[in-house]
């Protein structure tokens, strides 16, 4: 036979699943060796049956014989586990009602839980691409202003040389200006789209050790001016555009109407997630960018490898010494401006700013699986209950305490392994949904999301874990099982159950504490965003179609040429039919401008750094009709407020009250400091009217800063014909479906410059639901998680009453025999749920009230406080609760005293 | 009854099955057991079912392969017979036993004259 010649520690591991034939062979042996044995015996003249008698002591035991030639032919510890494997499947197959609800609840709470992980691990686990990220750092500046994401600020040029000059921790650094993704129009084929690129210093790809797929990546000497016109295009670019072609290479492209040539091409696995360039140039600094105007223009984000040896606390200590020495040389730019260092890894998990929702979510779904195996150890349980006599049984066999507790979590293990199966499948879909529910933006649908194996290790883990948790309890309670009481204990267990179903109370009073928790923890989240999306934005975010133009600097070098554009194009949009209204503005509304700071006129003129600050538009005359800000008091732009005019601007009603208490600022002057934090347009184009005073024509009315916030900013509006920006919104007032006017304006645009791609033509209302990072999706999923909860917790409160009172039919028909009516009956059974669902509500409550406290510093954008929601979810919990327990109440009390006691 | 008889050291009993199969040839388990008990004068403490734990142990070490068979008063039973390998080992073992047992034999005869 071939089992012979495997090596002894298998032959044992085999031998456990052929138990029946090897134990039949056995004792095919011994029977001979039992008449073997009576031969001889006969021979020596003794009776038949003292032949036999005598043969079988000298055996010593049948029974022992085959004990221990198991014993010695076959692996112990894994024969017992098959054994107790054997014995739970066949409890399995018993018992499939049973089964099922166990399975499809621990199901439900390990899919939920494996499709979430899946998030965690796209996101939060995947390592950025290139060889060991983690000695990559990322430095950034440090706003002193604040707001969101200060301390991930782009860098100046200036620094960057300076500071990369200054210390020699880095093998190498890079400097790259991605910020905001730039827009780059690409013409191939005599077709221009717009792409977001990034020009990054050569050294990047260095920096990030990434090797390109085809052709190389950029060299020294590649910024050069004269040999600066390479790209190295992305996959996904090479792919959509090009269709691939490995020839692409040396070929020439037209980016913003210059011919560059392909250099190389990346892998598809190069990646940074939250960044999605299709192209990159390399990044020419000159002169320009060491002047102390390029101080303002902080658009770099600096990638350097360090050097063996070096850590990061010690580069910490360097870049803040280094940032301080700045600061007392060029205090005019550099006042208050730190400087911070992160990990690429963490960086980039910190910038997706992703992490919060994460937890948020993957606690919630935590407490599913709790719910859920409190919900499976109830059952367990429940069964145990009935099983108290064979357990005794077993037990006064001789099966150590050890044993059984042994084999009731190898049942588990059974129940958790169906469960997590199914849970996989479950997963499977529900990661598919999620990631089609997650492309409301590039960098988040450029995040793959599969089955991987962290997922699958996961959702192994957590059900080795709930099989731990589902049979901790009956394990626990069976091992303390009394042989001789339960053996006696010739009752339909009335009073036996009691511990179990003391047990079980407890799990289901937890079960409602928790689903408690998790319902106010998500009704305070969901008020707290909708509250959010509700919010009156200070627009007519209705009918309004946007596009975004860039006006490249080859075609449109100086403020003349944009201003002639706009000025040529927006009466042509005007005259198409359905346009109500049509104007440019440098940044869409609630969509978070940049900041600028100021000097009021005959006000003391403080450093720049403590000067007040405003939110800046430019803006084309038509702009506050077409998005439709109310004017509430003085004019707004005309035709004549030009570049030849006196300065003028207007302010929000925030702006009035902040700066001027509230008075009429009409006619009052300000000064605005031009590139005040380094928008996208700094030096390069600032016009001269920027450091000149400009009178305020009127106030309008408030808008949100950003769609997410809740706050107020003060707002200053210039206009465009004095300040005209190379990079803008059209705004489009449509009398109809707003995505039905795209074709017409790119028809336009394409007729005044056949080169000038548009960017993200859509509807205001798609601009602000993409930038809503989500949070639809995250309350929706919240929602969903949470109805799960309170469903599976009403199925416990269901599950242990509708037990109890069927083992406690024989007491209720007593009760009722002795005279206690239906309604007594009710209320007796109502009272066992509603104790039961107002302990564990007081324990979730008391478990929530730091909740908002939480929310807070974990999302500070979000207004959360909401005592109704307290009240709301207490109220629907117990009513859920009463009605879990309304049904078995009412079955109890329709118990029929006469067939109930007969049946006994 | 048992008192005067021996009993099994752990792996003793492997060691005289292996003795056995190599003299004898091929023999069932009750023949191994009864010529155990022979030839060791009665003084061994043998309950015979233990026989076949030992057995299955060394088959599955492949030191002994088994075969069913039909014996001299036409009964069907398992015959059991030494390999190669079997021989190999019984031959390193016997040589360990008789060491050892000399060195006890040295090392109690010594304690006895000590303790004179």
């Amino acid at each position: 036979m071939s089992i012979d010649s495997l090596p002894q520690w298998l032959q044992q591991c085999i031998a456990i699943f052929r138990r029946t034939r090897l134990d039949h062979e056995l004792d095919a042996e011994l029977s001979a060796h039992l008449e073997f044995a009576m031969e001889e015996n006969l021979e020596r003249g003794m009776s038949a049956e003292e032949a036999r008698r005598q043969a079988l002591i000298r055996i010593g035991g049948m029974e022992q014989a085959r004990e221990r030639h198991r014993q010695a032919r076959a692996l112990q510890v894994l024969d017992t586990f098959f054994q107790d494997l054997r014995y739970a499947v066949r409890g399995v197959l018993k018992n499939p009602a049973f089964t099922a609800a166990a399975v499809v609840t621990l199901a439900l709470g390990i899919g939920v839980n494996a499709s979430i992980f899946s998030m965690v691990s796209g996101f939060i686990l995947q390592r950025p691409p290139g060889h060991n990220p983690d000695r990559v750092v990322v430095i950034s500046s440090i706003n002193p202003v604040g707001g969101m994401f200060a301390d991930v600020n782009g860098v100046s040029a200036p620094n960057y040389l300076g500071w990369s000059r200054a210390t020699d921790f880095y093998q190498d650094i890079a400097a790259a200006a991605e910020d905001g993704g730039r827009n780059t129009s690409l013409t191939w084929q005599g077709q221009t789209i717009a792409l977001q690129s990034s020009a990054v210093t050569p050294e990047y790809f260095n920096v990030l050790q990434v090797s390109p797929l085809l052709g190389r990546v950029f060299a020294n000497g590649d910024d050069q001016p004269g040999r600066d016109h390479i790209v190295i295009l992305s996959h996904q670019l090479w792919d959509r555009e090009f269709g691939s072609d490995p020839s692409i290479i040396g070929r020439v492209v037209r980016l913003d109407r210059e011919d560059y040539t392909v250099a190389g091409v990346m892998p598809e696995s190069f990646r940074l997630m939250g960044f999605t360039p299709q192209l990159w140039t390399p990044l020419v600094l000159t002169s320009a960018d060491q002047t102390a105007a390029a101080r303002r223009n902080r658009f770099l984000d600096i990638y350097a490898r360090l050097k063996p040896g070096i850590t990061l606390p010690q580069v910490r200590t360097e870049m803040a010494a280094l940032a301080l020495r700045t600061e007392q040389v060029f205090p005019d730019t550099e006042k208050g401006w730190g400087v911070s260092v992160r990990m690429l890894p963490e960086f980039l998990i910190y910038v997706f700013h992703i992490r919060n929702a994460l937890i948020v979510i993957m606690t919630v779904v935590g407490f599913i699986l709790l719910i859920a195996c409190a919900n499976v150890a109830g059952l367990l349980l429940a069964r145990a209950g009935g099983r108290r006599k064979e357990i005794a049984i077993r037990m006064s066999l001789g099966a150590g305490r050890l044993r059984i507790a042994r084999q009731l979590l190898t049942e588990g293990l059974t129940i958790a392994f169906l469960g997590g199966g199914i849970g996989l499948l479950l997963a499977y879909w529900g990661i598919k949904f999620l990631r089609a529910k997650m492309q409301f933006n590039p960098a988040v649908s450029a995040v793959q999301l599969s089955l991987d194996w962290n997922v699958l290790s996961f959702a192994l883990g957590i059900s080795v874990l709930s099989a731990v948790l589902c049979s901790l309890a009956p394990a626990l309670t069976a091992s303390k099982t009394d042989v001789n009481f339960s053996l006696k204990d010739e009752t339909r267990a009335a009073s036996a159950g009691r511990s179990h179903t003391r047990l079980r109370s407890t799990l289901v009073t937890a079960e409602i504490a928790m689903a408690l928790l998790l319902m106010i923890g998500t009704g305070l989240l969901l008020q707290g965003l909708l509250r959010e999306q509700r919010q009156d934005l200070g627009i007519q975010k209705d009918h309004l179609l946007t596009a975004g133009v860039v006006l490249d600097h080859g075609r449109y070098p100086d403020p003349a040429q944009q201003r002639r554009f706009v000025k040529e194009l927006l009466p042509r949009v005007q005259q198409l039919p359905g346009a109500e209204g049509v104007a440019a503005v440098s940044t869409l509304p609630a969509t978070g401008a940049s900041h600028v700071s100021f000097v009021i006129q005959g006000q003391p003129e403080p450093p720049i750094d403590k000067r007040p600050h405003a939110v800046d538009f430019v803006v084309t005359q038509d702009y506050f009709h077409t998005a439709g800000i109310p004017l509430l008091r003085g004019r707004t732009f005309t035709a004549q407020d030009n570049d030849s005019a006196p300065g003028v601007v207007l302010v929000n009603q925030k702006f009035v009250n902040q700066y001027f208490n509230g008075q009429d600022p009409l006619g009052k002057e300000v000064r605005i400091d031009s590139g005040g934090d380094g928008g996208q347009e700094a030096s390069s184009s600032s016009p001269s009217s920027s450091s000149s005073w400009s009178r305020i024509i009127g106030v309008v009315a408030n808008v949100k800063f950003y769609s997410e916030d809740s706050r107020y900013e003060p707002h200053v509006y210039e206009p465009f014909l004095q300040r005209p920006v190379s990079s803008f919104s059209l705004m489009i007032r449509t009398n109809s479906d707003p995505d039905a006017f795209a074709p017409a304006l790119r028809k336009t645009v394409s007729e005044a410059d056949a080169e000038l791609p548009l960017i993200r033509v859509g509807s205001m209302a798609s601009v602000l639901e993409q930038q809503g990072s989500g949070d639809i999706l995250f309350v929706q999923m919240l929602g969903a998680f949470a109805l799960l909860a309170l469903v599976l917790a009403a199925i416990g409160v269901y599950g242990l009453i509708a037990y109890s009172v069927g083992q406690r039919t024989h007491e209720i028909a007593i009760r009722v025999a002795l005279g206690a009516r239906g309604v007594d009956v009710r209320r007796m059974v109502l009272r066992q749920g509603l104790k039961m669902a107002g302990i564990g509500a007081a324990i979730g409550l008391i478990a929530a009230v730091p909740l908002p406290k939480v929310f807070s510093s974990m999302f500070d954008e979000l207004n959360t406080s909401s005592p109704q929601t307290f009240v709301l979810v207490l109220v629907l919990i117990l009513l859920v609760a009463m009605l879990a327990t309304y049904i078995p109440a009412r079955r109890a009390s329709r118990i029929d005293p006469m067939r109930a006691l007969r049946s006994e | 009854m048992g008192e005067s008889k021996l009993d099994l050291l752990q792996g003793t009993l492997d060691l005289m099955v292996l003795q056995t199969l190599a003299v004898m040839g091929a023999l069932h388990g009750y023949g191994i057991a009864r010529r155990i008990e022979q030839v060791s004068g009665n003084e061994v403490l043998l309950n015979q079912g233990t026989i076949y734990a030992s057995l299955v142990r060394l088959q599955q070490r492949r030191w002994i392969s088994a075969e069913w068979g039909t014996s001299s008063n036409n009964r069907k039973a398992k015959f059991y017979s030494i390999t190669k390998k079997g021989r190999k080992r019984l031959v390193e073992d016997a040589e360990y036993w008789q060491r050892l047992s000399s060195v006890m034999g040295r090392v109690l005869g010594n304690q006895e004259e000590g303790g004179q």
